[in-house]
């Protein structure tokens, strides 16, 4: 048997109930004072509120319900009894015949998590990140200053202007202009290194360093990365060994993503590969490879009379 | 004219009184069980015990459990996973009879169902948070009418006790099936103390904390709930509470 609600409060239901029961004529009158003495429970009253829900909509159920007779499809034909598919426009030209189809889908585009700097200040102020380690797409993350790792984290500059106001070590798949500037007016260091959508579930999951890679050197980031890093040996295989990783990983082998990290504009951490003269380009060697491939290169000597 | 002007300066320059917010925890009793003998008052957060009641998160809490409850395991074989051959019963024409598929056809006896149900997944999703909230509010419904009997120690009996003695105990402290039953709630399963409570079914409903559901907080008289159950239960359900922000690992 379920408990009884009390309607009343206790110190009421004395006062109420002697009149009441004296004076028959005022029950009579108002009944709906009458003490209730009814099995109430508050499993039967849960609801949610009225406006958080809409009503289902009865369809076919007489006219009264307003989608009775043909429960709101009409007349007739297919659209009475069943589906038309989408691009019948009521038998007219089909939409994508009149106006075409527009836009492509980039297949080439990486979806990166866009950050901040100012975002990246304000967690510092807050405590979330330590300036004085390396912030790479791990710490990010995990203080929730991205909110999905996606494909990798670009480093955008807005409010790039005096909002930085420490120097901070970061490692981004990729970074703006703007952004490298504000950073490395501030002291800091910006290295864009490679990351696959495999490799971050495993640096997530601290199965995999976050920045060190095969080819990764001493070279690859600056000298304040590695300070902030704090291992004195930046290689594979004894960051591997000192931390226990188990998984290394991976560098790029696209020509478009090589060609993108070894660019020292984007401070790519390959950047320190190329040879004096040469561009980040694979396809235009070094000039100091050119010579050295074709030989030396013998110069004409013209006789006195020749012209050319 | 001049008085409403003074009315709504009067009303603008008027400090606005400062609201004085009670900040008394939840203070209860804990009693020894058989014995019913109070021993010690413990208190609980305003946020754990004294949450105000909102039958709507209830009612979403109770929904969502009874939809994750259900088995949606109903299954029905439709022509083509009947046993049996596509043989057509008998020619097209020329029988005087009406003409048939083969014997599988839904509208024949020992055929298939049409549009029969199938297993499915009638769970909904409720966001956690919320579902934190429901716990604590059944709880401080419980609380606040007196319905919440805390247990310092283990709700246990003699390993030779009867029904008889679980009787007796809700007969002395008014606990049974006349004043709307009610649910003991253990911290661990106690196969013996489980087996003798079930047999006083009309009087007792029993439950160890991880079988507990929102549902459960409310549906009998008062709950019963030992100490470390209670504690665990509002330690596992205060997600909504910590607003810690998250920071990176080093």
């Amino acid at each position: 048997m379920p408990p009884r609600l009390q309607i009343l409060p206790t110190q009421w239901q004395r006062p109420l109930s002697r009149p009441l029961s004296a004076i028959s004529s005022l029950s009579l009158l108002f009944p709906q004072i009458q003490q209730q003495s009814r099995n109430a429970h508050i499993l039967a009253s849960l609801s949610d509120t009225p406006g958080a829900y809409n009503k289902r909509i009865r369809r076919g159920r007489g006219p009264a319900s307003g989608k009775g007779k043909t429960s709101g499809r009409g007349h007739k034909g297919q659209k009475q009894h069943g589906k038309v598919p989408a691009r019948f426009n009521g038998g007219q030209t089909p939409e994508i015949i009149v106006h075409g189809e527009r836009g492509f889908n980039n297949v080439f585009s990486l979806d990166l998590a866009p950050v901040n700097l100012d975002r990246i200040q304000e967690w510092i102020d807050q405590g979330r990140i330590d300036p004085a380690r390396p912030i790479t797409i791990r710490e990010l993350a995990q203080s929730r200053c991205i909110h999905q790792t996606k494909e990798g984290v670009k480093l955008l500059g807005r409010g790039a202007e005096s909002t930085l106001e420490q120097p901070i070590h970061i490692v981004v798949s990729r970074a703006s202009a703007t952004a490298i500037a504000a950073v490395e007016a501030a002291g800091g260091s910006v290295t864009t290194r490679f990351y696959t959508k495999s490799a971050i579930a495993r640096i997530m999951r601290r199965e995999m360093h976050p920045f060190v890679s095969t080819a990764w050197t001493k070279e690859s980031g600056s000298e304040g990365l590695n300070n902030a890093e704090g291992a004195e040996n930046l290689t594979e295989s004894a960051i591997m060994k000192e931390m226990g990783f188990q998984y290394r990983l991976p560098d790029p082998t696209k020509r478009k993503d090589i060609e993108y990290y070894r660019d020292p504009a984007h401070r790519g951490y390959l950047s320190h590969l190329l040879k004096p003269m040469e561009g980040p380009s694979l396809f235009f060697r070094s000039p100091v490879e050119r010579k050295t491939a074709a030989g030396v290169k013998k110069e004409k000597v013209l006789p006195e009379n020749r012209l050319w | 004219m001049a008085t409403e002007s003074q009315a709504t300066t009067e009303h603008l320059t008027r400090e606005a009184p400062n609201s004085v917010w009670t900040t008394e925890p939840a203070r209860a009793t804990t009693y020894s069980f058989p014995s019913m003998e109070p021993l010690r008052f413990v208190e609980y957060p305003r946020n754990h015990l004294l949450m105000p009641l909102r039958k709507d998160i209830l009612h979403r809490a109770v929904i969502y459990e009874g939809d994750m409850t259900r088995q949606g395991s109903a299954n029905t074989k439709w022509r083509d996973d009947v046993h049996g051959s596509g043989r057509k019963l008998h020619a097209q024409k020329g029988t005087g009879k009406a003409r048939v598929g083969d014997k599988k056809s839904p509208i024949r006896k020992g055929g298939g169902v049409a549009h029969g149900p199938h297993p499915r997944d009638f769970s909904t999703s409720l966001p956690q948070k919320i579902y934190d909230q429901a716990w604590r509010i059944a709880l401080s419904y419980r609380y606040r009418r007196g319905q919440l009997i805390i247990i310092d120690n283990d709700i246990s009996i003699p390993e030779d006790a009867t029904p008889y003695l679980i009787k007796e105990i809700f007969k002395v402290n008014n606990w049974g099936r006349e004043f709307g039953r009610s649910t003991l709630i253990t911290d661990q399963p106690n196969e013996g103390l489980f087996a003798t409570v079930r047999e006083v079914g009309e009087h007792a409903k029993i439950l160890d904390r991880k079988d507990v559901d929102v549902k459960d907080l409310l549906e009998t008289g008062r709950l019963i709930i030992e100490k470390q159950a209670l504690d665990r239960i509002l330690a596992n359900h205060s997600r909504d509470l910590a607003a810690k922000p998250a920071k990176a690992l080093y």
